[in-house]
Formats: structure tokens, C-alpha cells, sequence
């Protein structure tokens, strides 16, 4: 969930409450939703919030959101803007990211705090809505020290424009900000700290994002901007342009950096979008408020509470919404929902403002009188039934991971790898946990790159770790196995296994075994146990284990090998086999 | 008087003058010393012995004490080594050092840290200086050591401190018992005791010769310890799991089962998660890449649910601004949560349609790669249930939450909005610990999003939510780390000292 910094003096005086203590202000946040998390350095409070609410990324939106909180503020405000006197054309932008959209802000008083919270938002929106700039990307320059190539606009007054286009790597130059040197954008990809950090944005971009003035090439989407244009607390006109992939992400991330200069009280002023190659333009920012019919009936019965008209609109507007009633045959509201709202899809999410304004809490829980019959899986069943069998002839129950290594599942257990170099020219066939394991890509550990493809390697792997504790350790294991087989849906076989092992001085074959029939006998499955081979088991002393006619498991004692290599000094003894053998 | 043999064995071989060791005694009467003890104990209840109890100190060399026993201390080793290549002259490389003294793994860092403290030389820069004034055969520890393993003792309590600190020696307590007849037991003595005719062990032969009617059973110390016996036992979680379904089948929830390893479709793409949502490209994924990708997938329902991306549903929603990619959906994975089966439940590709009324439970392993600690692993399971009904409410969310937890005996509950991309409205659930009373996070949940539900097919209202039943299990028994029980690196000992869960 995103954290903002922010200082409660500023959200004090944004909110026009100076006179609410620290203590006050934490409670009041935390009924928007919004958590304390602790101090920073400077005394800044560090605000943890839901991921929806991206106009809440500043002190300038959450200081609104209090605003509607308690009622000082209702409904939908959106701000003035004055007519366009820059354009910003768009013509052969690189294809990747052919959006952009602007704002003039005119009147900014940006003290060292307002300049902080501006760069914090303009951060807070790269790393969430922008993808890491990957979506969308904030510019933000003084105006004062941009030279517009003066225009004729639609309505025929003098404008200026400025250029958003596309060049090769090597065009042209500029000195990016924190820099002294002129650099072509490739250089700035390799030798610029922030272009290295960026650089793999554009990877498979021919031409590259570029922003001109009169003057020349000042911005470098989405990497960095020129220092001519750079932004410092003696601006007070500001150019704001975003480029993207998504019109509609970047006008919203530009109307929430709006609102937050208009909080402080600067005007905003629209700029012209005009794209070129299509032969359209757009007015920017886009202040539009979206609508959404919301049913009375629905907002009722999702919260579970009756409600009056009156109430319905007074809750939407101390949510910052405008809710119009509208007669008809079933009674719903026009409701209108702010240009920075970005989490509002749907009207269910205006109910949830709705809720939330009612406050949630408030509500008394009830049992829903709805009837329905309960019950388990047939696999669950009989897995907790094998469970208790197990239990009941002694056996320790065990609960081991699905993940697990080759390592382990193979290599120490002397079974080669399937699909390897069968280095050890062991026979092995159709052995069981000899099958192609589902294996996981890019693994963060070494540990845990596969699916167990059989149970025992876990059960040998607690007697690694338990050599210090008593004997006899009969241990067993119901578990998950899986291995690839292109038949399934997801070309994956998952099944559950029955896993068991005896590990004591004196531990043979002939102890598994009669664990073995106990189980089979309980369940009424004949078993048969002809000799057979498996490179994890001593030769002579190892057994299919046949259920009813099928092959299903193996029994055996374990090889010495294997029992030295996970450094247990007992004989061991055990079986695996398929659960469903015990249908 | 009459006493048991053995009492009267012990009796007879006890002195007033000087105490006697049951190991002695034991000698002397020719019996198991435990037997010895027991009678002992019973001729001290009686008044004829004292027993006395003494602590003694027995030291052992560990495995790593004798082998230095052996090979020498490792300061030692490499303070010879240092000798040999001249340190005490001029300061040599400790890296040759180390080489030459033949020294390697841990006892390098041993070496090292015991070097200066014991006053062999300096060690300044990578450069180790020997004192020529040091004289191992001085070394107090070595002697120590030395004298321990030639089975002598050791007078010096601060060198067997450090030797204990060291790990190189292992001091074990061990009560040593005497015994020492009192007045009346010599009195008892020179009046004559004699031995009782009694029975240890009933046996079969008695019974069917009726000779144990005759005879007089002795008397067991029925208060002392009996041997260790290890029980069959459920794992404490599978417990716990199996708890769980029994409530939640008793409010009427049916089980769901479904593949551990999933296409994204079905854990993200019909959950209206985004696709360029942090979460699915986020390093706590287990991707596969083998095999990749899940072939088949119903063609009509990967329209609707990209529809509902794109467009969003209804005649008022909006979809998301994001790229929407079949291929993308097609990826498997080791699902990071259970809601995977849920959405394969809604949607049918599970079976039959489910219709409305309907509750469906799972407790299931999702896998997630988090920090490793006390409270995360890899794996864990989730407890995750859905209710189906025409105009559910947050309040029957609610009530059902209620009803479920206090089978837990947890009531305090309180509901904090959040915001999920499936749900709407949202909440994280908290609950009192019933002994700390600290409030804490023990689901999530809320109502599914149209935009999920219509291209699954469903037109009731779902209700669902998700916790993890480590989570659960903590707070019900006070478990502190999730480690001992769960995986390959669980302790033995603490699962059998687990308490049942019932």
C-alpha cells in the first residue's frame, strides 16, 4: 500500500483545523482509512493508505478528503480554468507511447513545503498509477523558461505551442537536470544515473520520446527533463505535460496534480492538445465528470440498511460526489464523480463511498437466513480417514512443503533426473517419484525450485533434522505430489500421496511391511508386494506395492546411501503410495 | 517386622556410621539400583533411613573439545605456525599464517578470536604479530583440556569457565544419592526384620494355578515416572485444518478442490485483477516454466472476462485502462491464493453451475514467496469460504464472520474498509487476542465486483473472504513460530509436546 510523507502543520492548515492536536488528526485519518505509520526525520507523518484512492498521494489531497470528512466541504468541486494559450502538438511521437496531455498552472506560490509535496506526488504517481513511468510520466517545467513557437489557434487568437515528438538516439542534445554536460538521449540512457535507472523503458523503442521548444529539445520522456526548464521555489507559472501509453491514465494523473496546485491557489489554465497525424484535439486537463446511474434499491440492499433520499445525498456529498435523485419507476440517483476519483468503475463503488460516509462500523451484523447443506470431498474424506489409520498404527503425522529442490528430491535420494544424464546407470523405469517435476521459473531459492514429484525425500529430510531427538521416529505424511503430464488441464498431474517411514535401531523391511497391511486391511484392499527395484532402496529388500491388482507405491529398505547422506545413524524402513489405492 | 525383600536387602546393607551410595548398596544386595532407590525412598517414609542428596559436577569433553584435545587449541596451532614463519620478529600475513598452521573453516574464525585475547600477538591489518613471550605449554585451557582427556579432573574454575563457554566441555549435574540408617531403623534391625513373601509381576501361571491367591503383592511406587511412550498424533495443523472444515461445514459450506498449480486466468484474470497490476508481475510469485502455459481455456469465457477488463460491465462501468493479453493469461503459476478454485467454482469450468443458495469452503495450501519468519512461509494455508444468495448485505458478511470466529472464541471483532481489486465493498477483518487483547489482522474480505461475477456467469450476490490458518492456529494456542511445525525443518519434540486442538 502506498506511504506519503506529510507534514501535519501543512495538513492543519489546508484543512483550516489548526486547532486539532497530532492525536486528533491520527483518529481522523484513520476514519478515512488512512494509517499512521510512524514519524520521519523531519517530524513528518508517514500516511499509509488503500491503493485506490491514488488522489490521496499528497498533503493537498488528503487534506480535501478531511475536508469532506468533517463536513466542512460537499460535492463535487472542480476548478476554473482559463482558455488555452499553449498548445502542445503531436507529430511522429514513437509509437510505444503516442499520449500526451497538459496543464498550465499559473500563480503558484511554492515554498520549500509545497515544492517538496509536489516532487513527492509526482513520485508517489510514477510508482503507482504511471508503472514505474511505464504508463505515464510527469514533466514539470517553469513556464518562464519555455520559448513557444507562436501559432494561430482554432478560434484565431496568438498562441504558442511546444513540440512532443520522437528522435533517434543520437539527434540532438540537451543537459538534463542534476547535469552540466550536453548529452544526446542515448548518453543520458548510460551515462545519467536517472537514465541508467530508466533505461530499460525503452528497450524496444526505435525513436525516442522528445519535447521541443523554440528553443530546442528540452524534455526526455518518460527519463528526465532538461535543466533550462527546471522547476524551483522562484516558479510561479509552471508548463505540466505527461506523456504515456493510455490517454485516460495520464489525464487523470495530470487532473490529480491540478487539483493539488489549485488547493494551494494557483489557476489553472487549459492547454490544446492538438495530435497532428490524426488531425484531432483535445482541451486539457480533462476537469470531466463522470456519471453513473446508481440504484436506490442497490445501495439498500448491499449496506443492509433502509435509508431516506435525503440521507443518500448526504452521505455522497460528504463523500465529495453530487447524488441528483431521479424519479421513475425505481428510484436511483445521477450521481457525479470527480475527475481525480480513479477507483470508481462501477456503482458499486459509489455504494462503498456511501458505506464508508455512514461509516461501516455503525452497522449491526446479522446471520443471512439463507439454508444450504454443508459437506467435504470424497478425496478429503478418505484423506482424513487414511490419516487416522495412520495415526492409529503409530505413526507420527507430518506436514511438509510442496516445494522443494532436484537436490533433494532426486539427487539424495539416488534416483537420477528425469530427462538427465542418467550418470548413475541406475534401472529405474516407471519408479516411483521418477517423473518430470513441475518446475518453477526464475527460483529465489535454491531450496525451492520444483514441486515434489513423491513424499518420502520430505519424510528422510525431518529425520536429517531431528537426529538429536528420541527413536523410534515412524513418521508419515498425506500429502500433495505432482508431476508434468500434458493430458491434464494444466499439464500438471497433482494427486495425494500416502508417505511412511520406520526409523529406529533395529528397523526392517518387515516393520514397514506390516505397518503397510494394517492400513491396507483397514481400507479392505488386498495387497501383494512382488520384489521390484528402486535406486532409493536396498536391492533384495524392496517390493512393489500392489492394491487390488494394481501397482501403486513401493516398499522397501532405505539404501544406505541415502540414509548416510542425510547423516541419520538408524536403519529406515517405508513405503509411498497413492492415496486413491485405498478407494 | 515383615518388610519387602528389597527393603529389607537395603536395610541389612546400611550402615548408621557412615552413608552408603545406592551405587554401592546396589553392588552389595545385588540389585538394579532403581530397585535400590525405590527401596530406599520407602524405608525413608517409614523412618528407618535417611536418604541424603548430594549435587556433583561431572565434566565431558564434546566432540570439538576432543579434537583440539587431540590436535591442539586452534589459537594455539596457529600461534606455533606463527612461530614457525618468524612472526615474532616481524608481523606475517595472517592469510599464511592460516595456510601453514593447516587450520580451516570455523577454527580459522576460533583461531582468531581467541589469538589476541589470550595474549599470543597482534593482529593489525591482516598482518599477525607473534609475542615470543607466549608460552603454550602455559595455556591454562590447554592443560585443561589436556587433563580432562586423559580422564583427570580439572582445579582451575576460570579455565573451565571458558572451556564451558567455548562449548568445548559439557558440565552435567548429576544427584548423587547416600543412604544412612536412622535410630529407629537400627532399633528396627536389632529387634530382627525379616523379608515378606511377595509378588512382583502377576503372571500367567498364577492365575491358572490359583497361587495368586496366596499371595502378597508388592507394592509399586505408583507416583514414580513411567517410561517414555510416543503416540500416533495428527500434525498440530492438520488439526487445526481439520477444525475449521468441521465448523464451516457445520454452517453449511461445502469443500472445494482444485489444481495447486493454476493459470493466471484463473487466480488473477476472473479475479478483475488488472494485468499491469504490481501484484501479478511482483517477485512473490511462483511463475512456472515448466510447463508455461495452460492450453485450454473456454474460448466464451475468456471473451467475457476480457470484455469486463476492457469495458468494464453494465451500462455504467467502466473497465481498466490496461492492456489485456490472452497469452498473459495463459501463464501458470503456483496459485498465491485459493480464490483461484472459487473463481473456477463460479465460473463452472469446475463442474456443475452452482446456483444460488450456496456457501463453498476451502483450507488449502496457496504459495507465496514472502520473507521468511516466524509468522511466513512459502506455503501456507489459506481458509477460504464464499456465500452465493440474492441481496447479500455487509451486514450478512458480518454476521457470518461473527458466527464463524466466535466457534474460535473470538468475539471482538471489528471491520476496517479496504480496498481490494475483486471485492467492493472491502474489509480487513480484526480480532481481540482473547489473552493479549492486542487487536489483530485475521482476514480479508468483502463482496465480489460485478465486474468479476457477470462474465463468470453469476447473477447472485457472492460474499467471500480469506485467512491464513497459520494465522488462526496462532491465536487461538499462542504458537509463536510457524518454523517448528511446518516443513522439513519442524522440531519433533514440539510437535509431540503440541497441545490437541479441539
Amino acid at each position: 500500500m502506498p506511504v506519503v510523507d506529510v507534514d501535519p502543520d501543512e495538513l492543519r492548515q489546508l484543512t483550516g483545523h489548526t486547532e486539532k492536536d497530532d492525536d486528533e488528526l491520527k483518529d481522523d485519518l484513520f476514519g478515512l482509512g488512512i494509517e499512521y505509520e510512524g514519524v520521519t526525520e523531519d517530524g513528518e507523518f508517514k500516511l499509509e493508505f488503500e491503493a485506490d484512492r491514488l488522489d490521496r498521494l499528497s498533503v493537498e489531497g488528503i487534506a480535501r478528503s478531511l475536508r469532506y470528512h468533517y463536513g466542512d466541504t460537499r460535492g463535487v468541486y472542480v476548478p476554473e480554468t482559463n482558455s488555452p494559450d499553449w498548445t502542445i502538438r503531436v507529430e511522429d511521437v514513437p509509437e510505444e507511447r503516442p499520449y500526451v496531455t497538459g496543464a498550465v498552472v499559473r500563480g503558484v506560490d511554492l515554498d520549500e513545503d509545497a515544492l517538496d509535496s509536489l516532487i513527492q506526488l509526482q513520485e508517489k504517481l510514477h510508482a503507482t498509477m504511471g508503472r514505474k513511468r511505464a504508463k505515464g510520466a510527469i514533466g514539470i517545467h517553469d513556464l518562464t523558461m519555455l520559448k513557444g513557437e507562436t501559432v494561430e489557434q482554432t478560434d484565431g487568437s496568438p498562441g504558442k505551442s511546444i513540440t512532443y515528438t520522437g528522435i533517434g538516439p543520437d539527434e540532438d542534445t540537451f543537459v538534463p537536470l542534476d547535469d552540466d554536460a550536453e548529452r544526446t538521449p542515448a548518453d543520458v540512457l548510460t551515462e545519467h544515473p536517472t537514465g541508467e535507472t530508466y533505461a530499460d523503458l525503452l528497450d524496444e523503442y526505435d525513436s525516442y520520446p522528445a519535447i521541443y521548444d523554440d528553443i530546442g529539445l528540452f524534455s526526455f520522456p518518460p527519463v528526465i527533463n532538461g535543466r533550462r526548464t527546471e522547476v524551483s521555489n522562484a516558479s510561479r507559472e509552471l508548463f505540466v505535460e505527461l506523456t504515456g501509453t493510455d490517454q485516460w491514465t495520464i489525464d487523470r494523473m495530470c487532473a490529480i496534480i491540478c487539483y493539488a496546485l489549485d488547493a494551494r491557489g494557483a489557476t489553472v489554465e487549459d492547454v490544446t492538445v492538438e495530435y497532428a497525424d490524426e488531425g484531432t484535439e483535445l482541451r486539457r486537463p480533462d476537469f470531466e465528470v463522470q456519471r453513473k446511474d446508481v440504484s436506490h434499491d442497490r445501495i439498500e440492499t448491499l449496506l443492509g440498511i433502509d435509508l431516506e433520499p435525503e440521507e443518500v445525498v448526504d452521505l455522497a456529498e460528504r463523500s465529495g460526489l453530487d447524488a441528483e435523485p431521479e424519479g421513475g419507476e425505481e428510484l436511483t440517483y445521477e450521481v457525479e464523480i470527480p475527475p481525480y476519483r480513479v477507483d470508481v468503475l462501477h456503482p458499486v463503488d459509489v455504494v462503498d463511498d456511501v458505506g464508508r460516509a455512514y461509516e461501516f462500523n455503525n452497522l449491526v451484523p446479522r446471520y443471512p437466513d439463507v439454508s444450504t447443506i454443508g459437506g467435504r470431498t470424497d478425496s478429503s474424506r478418505l484423506e482424513a480417514a487414511a490419516r487416522q489409520s495412520l495415526v492409529g498404527i503409530g505413526f507420527e503425522d507430518l506436514l511438509n512443503f510442496n516445494m522443494t529442490s532436484e537436490a533433494d528430491n532426486f539427487d539424495r535420494m539416488r534416483l537420477p533426473r528425469p530427462g538427465g544424464d542418467d550418470a548413475t546407470g541406475l534401472p529405474v523405469g516407471d519408479a516411483v517419484g521418477y517423473q518430470p517435476p513441475a518446475t518453477i521459473s526464475e527460483p529465489y531459492s535454491e531450496d525451492f525450485t520444483i514441486l515434489r514429484t513423491w513424499a518420502l525425500p520430505s519424510l528422510v529430510a525431518v529425520l536429517e533434522n531431528n537426529t538429536h531427538r528420541t527413536y523410534p521416529q515412524d513418521l508419515a505424511e498425506i500429502g500433495f505430489a505432482a508431476h508434468v503430464d500434458e493430458s491434464t488441464n494444466t499439464g500438471v498431474a497433482e494427486r495425494r500421496t500416502v508417505a511412511a517411514l520406520v526409523a529406529r535401531h533395529d528397523a526392517s523391511f518387515e516393520d514397514a511391511k506390516a505397518r503397510l497391511a494394517a492400513l491396507f486391511d483397514e481400507f479392505d484392499v488386498a495387497l501383494e508386494t512382488p520384489p521390484t527395484t528402486h535406486p532409493s532402496f536396498i536391492d533384495g529388500r524392496t517390493a512393489s506395492v500392489v492394491a487390488d491388482g494394481d501397482e501403486v507405491g513401493v516398499i522397501g529398505e532405505l539404501h544406505p546411501e541415502v540414509i548416510v547422506d542425510h547423516d541419520v545413524e538408524v536403519p529406515v524402513a517405508g513405503f509411498e503410495l497413492e492415496l486413491d489405492a485405498l478407494r | 517386622m515383615q518388610l519387602p525383600p528389597q527393603q529389607v536387602a537395603v536395610l541389612e546393607a546400611s550402615s548408621a556410621d557412615e552413608p552408603r551410595r545406592i551405587a554401592d548398596l546396589a553392588a552389595e544386595t545385588e540389585r538394579p539400583p532403581e530397585t535400590v532407590t525405590g527401596a530406599a525412598f520407602e524405608l525413608a517414609d517409614a523412618g528407618l533411613v535417611d536418604v541424603v542428596e548430594e549435587t556433583q559436577e561431572d565434566v565431558e569433553l564434546t566432540d570439538e573439545g576432543r579434537e583440539y584435545a587431540e590436535d591442539g587449541l586452534p589459537e594455539v596451532r596457529l600461534y606455533e605456525a606463527a612461530l614457525e614463519l618468524g612472526a615474532d620478529d616481524t608481523p606475517v600475513s595472517m592469510g599464511e599464517v592460516i595456510g601453514a598452521s593447516g587450520l580451516d573453516g570455523p577454527q580459522v574464525d576460533i583461531a582468531l578470536s581467541n589469538y589476541a585475547r589470550k595474549g599470543y600477538g597482534d593482529i593489525d591489518g591482516g598482518d599477525l604479530a607473534a609475542d615470543s613471550d607466549a608460552d603454550p605449554d602455559e595455556d591454562a585451557e590447554a592443560a585443561a583440556l589436556e587433563s580432562l582427556a586423559a580422564g583427570g579432573s580439572v582445579e582451575d574454575a576460570d579455565a573451565l569457565d571458558q572451556l564451558e563457554r567455548r562449548d568445548l566441555v559439557a558440565v552435567r549435574e548429576r544427584t548423587v544419592r547416600s543412604v544412612l540408617l536412622t535410630d529407629a531403623g537400627v532399633t528396627e534391625l536389632m529387634a530382627g526384620v525379616e523379608a515378606a513373601d511377595e509378588v512382583g509381576q502377576l503372571t500367567p501361571e498364577m492365575l491358572t494355578s490359583g497361587e495368586w491367591r496366596d499371595a502378597a503383592f508388592a507394592d509399586y511406587n505408583v507416583e514414580a515416572d513411567a517410561g517414555e511412550y510416543q503416540p500416533g498424533k495428527v500434525h498440530v495443523l492438520r488439526q487445526a485444518a481439520e477444525r475449521v472444515k468441521e465448523v464451516l461445514i457445520g454452517m453449511g459450506f461445502q469443500e472445494m478442490a482444485g489444481p495447486h498449480v493454476d493459470a493466471d486466468f484463473y487466480i488473477n484474470d476472473c479475479l478483475f485483477m488488472p494485468q499491469d497490476h504490481p501484484a501479478r508481475n511482483h517477485w512473490d510469485r511462483f511463475a512456472l516454466s515448466e510447463p508455461e502455459q495452460i492450453d485450454d481455456l473456454p474460448a466464451d469465457l475468456v471473451d467475457r472476462v476480457e470484455r469486463a477488463h476492457r469495458e468494464g460491465v453494465g451500462q455504467d462501468g467502466d473497465g481498466y485502462h490496461s492492456p489485456w493479453d490472452e497469452d498473459f493469461a495463459r501463464a501458470l503459476a503456483l496459485r498465491g491464493h485459493t480464490t483461484s478454485l472459487t473463481a473456477r467454482y463460479l465460473s463452472g469450468v469446475a463442474g456443475e453451475d452452482v446456483e444460488p443458495p450456496a456457501r463453498y469452503f476451502s483450507v488449502e495450501k496457496a504459495y507465496r514467496n514472502d520473507t521468511l519468519d516466524a509468522t511466513h512461509l512459502l506455503e501456507f494455508f489459506q481458509i477460504e469460504g464464499w456465500v452465493m444468495a440474492d441481496d447479500l448485505s455487509v451486514r450478512d458478511l458480518m454476521g457470518t464472520f461473527r458466527e464463524f470466529y466466535s466457534q474460535f472464541g473470538i468475539t471482538d471483532l471489528e471491520f476496517k474498509p479496504t480496498y481490494n481489486p475483486y471485492t467492493e465493498p472491502s474489509f480487513e477483518l480484526f480480532g481481540r487476542h482473547p489473552e493479549t487483547g492486542e487487536l489483530i489482522e485475521i482476514g480479508n474480505s468483502g463482496i465480489f465486483r460485478p465486474e468479476m461475477l457477470e462474465p463468470l456467469g453469476v447473477e447472485a450476490d457472492v460474499m467471500a473472504w480469506g485467512l491464513a490458518l497459520e494465522r488462526l492456529l496462532m491465536l487461538v494456542t499462542g504458537f509463536e513460530d510457524i518454523r517448528d511445525v511446518h516443513g522439513t525443518l519442524c522440531d519433533l519434540e514440539f510437535l509431540r509436546d503440541a497441545e490437541v486442538v479441539y
